[in-house]
């Protein structure tokens, strides 16, 4: 068994209020190992999210109280460092893509001017050096004509096209672990295949280990290494994919299974 | 940003738009001219006699000292102009600056100082404003430019602070910040340029206000002072209209009434060139 390369440990996330305050994630702890592709699955509303946000440290302090015993990435705990080694840490070590490719993105500037950003900040290198990289990271996500989307905008893009820009921005520094919520649920089925295979593909290439929030059981069975259930802000269920399905363990689990519609033949 | 030859194809589509384009290069290229010294130059030289009527030689006639009224009457557009610019440009600018940071630092102590502001520029009447600043900084040639974009500026800041909090939840701004951008960079990258199309149309109204309003205070003698301007000329005409003296009147309210229009004009096709529920489209 590889060694864990994030390790969570009783997480809790509420809202700030001046009455009873609201658990958004109560006491979450998991393990995310050096190359596994873990899932968080679990109904709307559950605190897959927050949990992500969390982790990143992209919640904002005055509405929301982040509290755990450890969030360790590669031995390093985060909620230890100020927001400027944050930063570093941010889009280096862990980064993150989101739901909705139509938004992530900036519609006033070039693909290519906001993911050349990231290796010049990142990676201190030079226009020339920045767009060649880009370049072949287009490429690695399955463009054929990576020139073309260099510069293109947003709005000219599919939702697709940009979800999986949205990846080669999150893999441009090679990060340990990518979080990425809910990735194509804006997307549809068959465009849904081709950026989830791409960014596994990608994560077992660099490394990195993916935590990919989802609430499609399909996705799970076909991408997945392990699962974390999750139900009202708590873990309820750790199993491999292959366990989860044979055996699930608690109700709710085989609720959130039979929840699924079945084609079938009379 | 957004692609200059859509915006170009959309404005020329649009006929109103296109003749108040043509009147503002128009009225442009007389400035131009005025400042490259090839027209309206013989301003305030007085070679005519008292009142002339209109003819070949004094277009609009003659004023009270025989200068020639359409003389003065183009060297006018550049006073406009340059108020216009100066006040449009720096009053948009203030505006952009602290909107934005009102809005991004919104429900902070940054956001209620701004906001402070807005409200007591606001609440203070206008010309009551103009001639405290006049009086204060007397004989200073730049007392109503400071005037004017000392209150222009809180409607642009209003605009913009209202559109960076909408910006400031969109999902580009999270990952901007997942991906390790620190606040100053995503504001100035990434929120700001995302406020150009109310940036522009902003200009453009401040510029047709602040000519507006160099017309009404120069004519109240809160406004030019050294040279002419369209409100300087209404001034005269005060006196000389009762006399059936018709010049002044009719050269400075005409040109006013053109360059004010056609740019009203350009505004509004600016406006719903730049929409982008309409771009959408």
């Amino acid at each position: 068994m590889s060694k864990p390369v994030l390790t969570v440990r009783n997480l809790r996330v509420s809202i700030r209020s001046q009455d009873a305050p609201a658990m958004a994630v109560d006491g979450v702890s998991f393990a995310l190992r050096e190359g596994e592709v873990l899932a968080v699955v679990g109904e709307s509303g559950c605190g897959k999210t927050k949990t992500a946000e969390s982790l990143m440290g992209l919640l904002p302090t005055d509405t929301w109280d982040v509290q755990a015993d450890a969030i360790e990435l590669d031995g390093v705990n985060l909620p230890m460092q100020n927001e400027r080694e944050m930063r570093k840490i941010r889009g280096q070590e862990i980064s993150m893509i989101f739901q909705e490719p139509q938004t992530a993105l900036d519609p006033v500037f070039t693909i290519g001017n906001q993911l050349c950003s990231i290796y010049r900040r990142h990676r201190n290198k030079n226009r020339k050096e920045a767009t060649l990289a880009a370049l072949d990271m287009l490429q690695q996500v399955g463009f054929a004509d990576p020139r073309r989307i260099l510069h293109s905008y947003p709005h000219q893009l599919s939702g697709g096209m940009r979800q999986r820009v949205m990846i080669s921005m999150a893999m441009a520094c090679r990060p340990r672990v990518l979080i990425a919520d809910e990735p194509t649920t804006a997307l549809d089925v068959t465009t849904q295949a081709q950026v989830l295979s791409r960014m596994t593909l990608l994560g077992r290439e660099f490394g990195t280990s993916i935590l990919l929030i989802t609430h499609d059981l399909g996705i799970v069975a076909q991408y997945c290494d392990r699962v974390l259930v999750m139900h009202a802000g708590r873990i309820i269920e750790k199993a491999t994919v292959h366990e989860l399905f044979t055996d699930p363990q608690q109700s709710y689990t085989r609720r959130l299974l039979a929840a699924v519609p079945q084609v079938r033949t009379a | 940003m957004r692609s200059g030859r859509r915006l170009w194809t959309q404005l020329s589509r649009d006929k109103g738009g296109m003749t108040g384009f043509i009147i503002v290069l128009f009225f442009l290229l007389l400035a131009v001219g005025v400042w490259a010294g090839v027209l309206g130059q013989d301003w305030s030289v007085a070679n005519g006699g008292r009142w002339e009527s209109p003819g070949a030689e004094f277009w609009f006639g003659t004023n009270l000292l025989g200068q020639d009224v359409f003389q003065r009457s183009i060297f006018s557009v550049r006073t406009a102009f340059e108020i216009g610019i100066v006040v449009a440009v720096l009053s948009t600018f203030v505006g952009a600056i602290l909107g934005a940071l009102a809005g991004w630092y919104s429900n902070t102590w940054v956001d209620g100082t701004v906001l402070w502001l807005m409200g007591v520029l606001d609440s203070i009447p206008f010309y009551l404003f103009v001639a405290a600043v006049a009086f204060a900084l007397q004989g200073n040639a730049w007392a109503m430019q400071l005037a004017m974009i000392a209150t222009f500026w809180t409607t642009t800041g209003r605009l913009i602070r209202a559109e960076v909090m909408k910006i400031k939840s969109r999902e580009f701004i999270l990952s901007a910040r997942a991906i390790g951008l620190p606040d100053p960079l995503i504001l100035t990258r990434h929120v700001l340029p995302n406020t150009t199309h109310i940036l522009l149309v902003q200009t453009s109204i401040a510029f047709v206000a602040a000519i507006k309003t160099e017309v009404i205070l120069s004519f109240l003698g809160l406004g030019v002072h050294d040279g002419v301007s369209w409100g300087l000329m209404l001034a005269e005409s005060t006196q000389e209209v009762l006399a059936g003296h018709f010049g002044n009147f009719l050269a400075a309210s005409l040109m006013l009434f053109t360059l004010v229009m056609g740019f009203n004009l350009l505004t509004d096709a600016l406006q719903d060139a730049f929409d982008p529920k309409q771009a959408a489209l």
